[in-house]
């Protein structure tokens, strides 16, 4: 089943277009990257999914219904820009958002007390929140999102203003959430978090969709890169589309800097080498990571938005 | 949704409930109901004036003196009237001149009084006849005192009096000098050529120049008429004569009283309506600008939609509203049960004219209006604002438009001579829920009710749709403070 479905979704705000014809898909039980710049349309497109904003055109999925509130209790939602009551305690904040997604007041306060217990916070349920620390907040937060065991959770910039310490806690909340059969959709412009969390990832730059796939098919989105050891100069070889000296010849070796041709695998060059008698001493494959293949995509200028 | 609504309703109520703020105002005005009379009588200034009289020679300053006796005799008897035919206590002595109270007591009513000892005599008679629980008569406060003329004072020619009295008018602080309001100095002859002269330590009441005048008026008549020729006793009984004077005035808690009385409560009301919607208006707002500011609005509306929280918002204001004024009416309604007598009768006749389920139902339905009219005013500004200082902006004009014209309002229904202002300001939907509560002690034709009513929420209604606008688009915008010219965009726009 799709967990999310967004069919050349629009929207526009006066005459900026912040969503160009985005479509997308997302299976259940997938951990789905939104990544892009600032400014890509990420917030946008997860606050259309989520209600808060309708589209000018296209059509969106969630769980199979049209968006809504009647979701909320199969949703959980982790906004980008955080806060909760000040006056309220962890605990009442937990048991107000779950009753919110239409849960019962005990089951909510069963649930929270778990999820505090998990994240270390058990000794302050009852403390108001103006008197957490920040990185305690967030776990609060955190549990807001989940506490309703969302069948799909969706996260904007999950990771932006936490801590190490909080960003592992929440890694593990994503990998938990997705264990237990959640689809987990997140945006980031982080690239770690994507390349260790996702199964497949949509990029996104001004409003449209440039990329979606696996982080192995984003990755042949870029020419391979290698270091060969050779006394030759290894231009002209099949699928060689650049080769640059990378350091001095010692006893006769030179290191090169080649960059194959786009969609040609480095094993061909290799083959070919030991077909032609091309001598090498060192053949090391650089794999890209998703840093540069964003960059690739979305081109610098976009990615520094 | 409805679910949605109560527990964003439970939780800005919970919120408002755990302000300090919000139990301050609850208990201050019980508590200002109970020290305010305490205080009144520990600290409270008496109004009796303090008067010395200096006689030249001529005995009209005692003649002054009497003529002060009388009027506190005869105001006194009048009160006593009223007392008697309030609590109809006629019977008791039908001949007496405080069981007739459709005339004017004459001097001699006034003196037959005093000799017959007064106030506390009939008092006494009155309280042994009384049905239990009627309240004891208690006489007004005397107007004027007489202090006795020390005898330097007394003997002093007139040159020295300047000097003599002006301790007296303004005593020095370690002075034990008792402080006088008037010293009356009359000469030994009294014409237009050799003057009274009276010392104030402030303003000269009207009614002391007016007593004073009307005595020595009356010797300077009496020498006249002797000068004319007529005989001692004859000029005397010429100076005494006066017309019998016959009153109708409705009886005690009717008339013009009445009606001031029956518009207290209704007025009230108003006020009360005004005092608790600026109070949890602004705390709801605050609510609402600390959503936006903490940056808790997205999480909220991923949740539930924009109207359930707007709606929530409003009903928990309303509540918080409805607990302060319940709060208030129990309290007034145990000062009520506690308080026998005149506070007792004058919340009855307070309370007559509004004792209706339809009134009630119709001050009902203008309160619970007026705010949520108001209210969702405050709730589009809270939407629209970053921090308290945003919001304060929007209403501190908002704030006067609503409350200015209330004082107009209690004065004209007070005095009843709002008249056509009133009227047209009842037909102001803005208004309307203060100026009816506020007239409905003195009565308001039913099809004005009815009009004024459905104009009020024909313009909710509407107010609803084009605030609810501003609310929804404003929630989740950032950035500068809205104009006027944004803000009227912002109702045209239909699409989230």
């Amino acid at each position: 089943m799709t967990a999310l479905l967004l069919d050349q979704v629009t929207k526009r705000f006066g005459n900026v277009t912040a969503v160009n014809d985005l479509s997308f898909a997302v299976p259940e039980g997938e951990v789905y990257g939104f990544l892009g710049g600032n400014g890509a349309g990420k917030t946008t497109s997860l606050r259309m999914v989520l209600d808060i904003i309708r589209p000018t055109a296209g059509r969106i999925e969630v769980l199979g219904k049209a968006p809504g509130r009647e979701n909320s209790a199969d949703l959980g939602f982790l906004p980008e820009e955080r806060g909760l009551y000040k006056t309220m305690s962890a605990i009442d904040t937990i048991v107000y958002f779950g009753r919110l997604k239409g849960m019962s007041a005990g089951d909510a306060r069963a649930e929270g007390e778990r999820l505090l217990e998990r994240f270390g916070l058990s000794d302050f349920a009852k403390t108001n929140v103006d008197k957490l620390s920040k990185g305690m907040a967030q776990k609060v937060q955190l549990a807001t999102a989940v506490v309703n065991k969302p069948r799909l959770l969706i996260l904007d910039e999950p990771f932006s203003g936490l801590d190490p310490v909080n960003q592992g806690l929440l890694e593990d909340e994503i990998r938990r959430a997705s264990q237990g059969g959640a689809t987990v959709v997140f945006s980031t412009h982080v690239m770690q978090h994507a390349e260790r969390l996702c199964d497949r990832l949509l990029l996104l730059a001004k409003g449209a969709k440039r990329f979606e796939g696996t982080l192995d098919e984003a990755r042949a989105e870029l020419p391979a890169r290698l270091t060969i050891l050779s006394r030759e100069a290894p231009n002209g070889l099949p699928g060689v589309a650049r080769a640059t000296m990378a350091g001095p010849a010692e006893h006769g070796w030179t290191a090169w800097a080649v960059e194959m041709e786009q969609g040609r695998d480095p094993g061909d060059l290799l083959e070919a080498c030991t077909q032609r008698g091309f001598a090498l001493r060192g053949f090391e494959q650089h794999k890209p990571s998703l840093h540069d293949v964003f960059i690739h995509i979305v081109g610098a200028g976009e990615a520094r938005a | 949704m409805i679910q949605h609504i109560l527990l964003v309703a439970a939780r800005e109520f919970r919120q408002i409930a755990a302000t300090r703020s919000f139990w301050f105002t609850l208990l201050i005005l019980p508590v200002a109901l109970a020290v305010g009379p305490l205080a009144q009588s520990f600290l409270g200034d008496s109004d009796t004036r303090n008067v010395m009289l200096i006689d030249g020679g001529s005995g009209a300053g005692r003649a002054v003196a009497q003529r002060i006796e009388l009027d506190e005799q005869q105001r006194v008897l009048g009160a006593l009237a009223r007392y008697v035919e309030r609590y109809g206590l006629e019977s008791v002595d039908p001949a007496a001149p405080w069981a007739q109270h459709d005339r004017w007591y004459t001097d001699a009513d006034a003196a037959q009084f005093a000799a017959d000892g007064g106030a506390d005599a009939v008092a006494k008679k009155l309280a042994a006849a009384a049905p239990k629980g009627t309240p004891e008569f208690e006489a007004p406060e005397a107007n004027y005192e007489i202090v006795k003329t020390p005898a330097d004072i007394a003997a002093a020619p007139p040159a020295q009096l300047d000097a003599l009295v002006k301790p007296y008018l303004d005593p020095p602080e370690d002075s034990d000098l008792r402080k006088l309001d008037y010293v009356l100095y009359v000469p030994e002859r009294v014409t237009p050529q050799t003057p009274v002269r009276i010392w104030s330590n402030g303003r000269v009441s009207p009614g002391f120049v007016q007593t004073v005048q009307s005595v020595l008026t009356g010797t300077m008549r009496v020498q006249y008429l002797q000068d004319a020729g007529l005989s001692a006793q004859q000029s005397v009984a010429a100076n005494t004569l006066v017309p019998a004077i016959r009153i109708n005035s409705p009886p005690p808690g009717g008339g013009r009283e009445k009606v001031l009385i029956q518009s207290i409560l209704p007025l009230l009301l108003a006020y009360i309506l005004l005092m608790s919607l600026l109070l949890s208006g602004s705390w709801m707002l605050q609510g609402t600008v600390e959503e936006r500011s903490n940056k808790l609005i997205e999480t909220v509306l991923a949740c539930i939609s924009p109207n359930e929280l707007m709606y929530g918002k409003l009903f928990g204001t309303v509540a918080v509203g409805l607990v302060m004024v319940l709060f208030w009416a129990v309290c007034a309604a145990g000062v009520a049960f506690a308080a026998h007598g005149q506070i007792a009768d004058m919340m009855r006749l307070a309370i007559a004219p509004v004792a209706t389920p339809g009134v009630i139902l119709t001050m009902l339905y203008f309160f619970l209006a007026g705010y949520v009219m108001v209210s969702m005013i405050f709730l589009a500004i809270g939407a629209m604002s970053d921090s308290f200082r945003d919001a304060q902006s929007y209403l501190t004009p908002v704030i006067l438009v609503i409350a200015m014209p209330f004082a107009f309002i209690a004065q004209a229904v007070m005095s009843q001579t709002g008249g056509l202002a009133v009227q047209v300001m009842t037909w102001i939907p803005l208004y309307t829920p203060f100026t009816m509560l506020a007239r409905l002690g003195s009565g308001v034709p039913m099809l004005e009710v009815i009009g004024a009513g459905v104009l009020l929420a024909a313009f909710i209604a509407v107010e609803f749709i084009f605030l609810g606008r501003v609310f929804r688009h404003s929630l989740l915008a950032a950035g500068e403070k809205a104009s006027l010219k944004q803000i009227g965009q912002l109702m045209r726009r239909r699409e989230a």
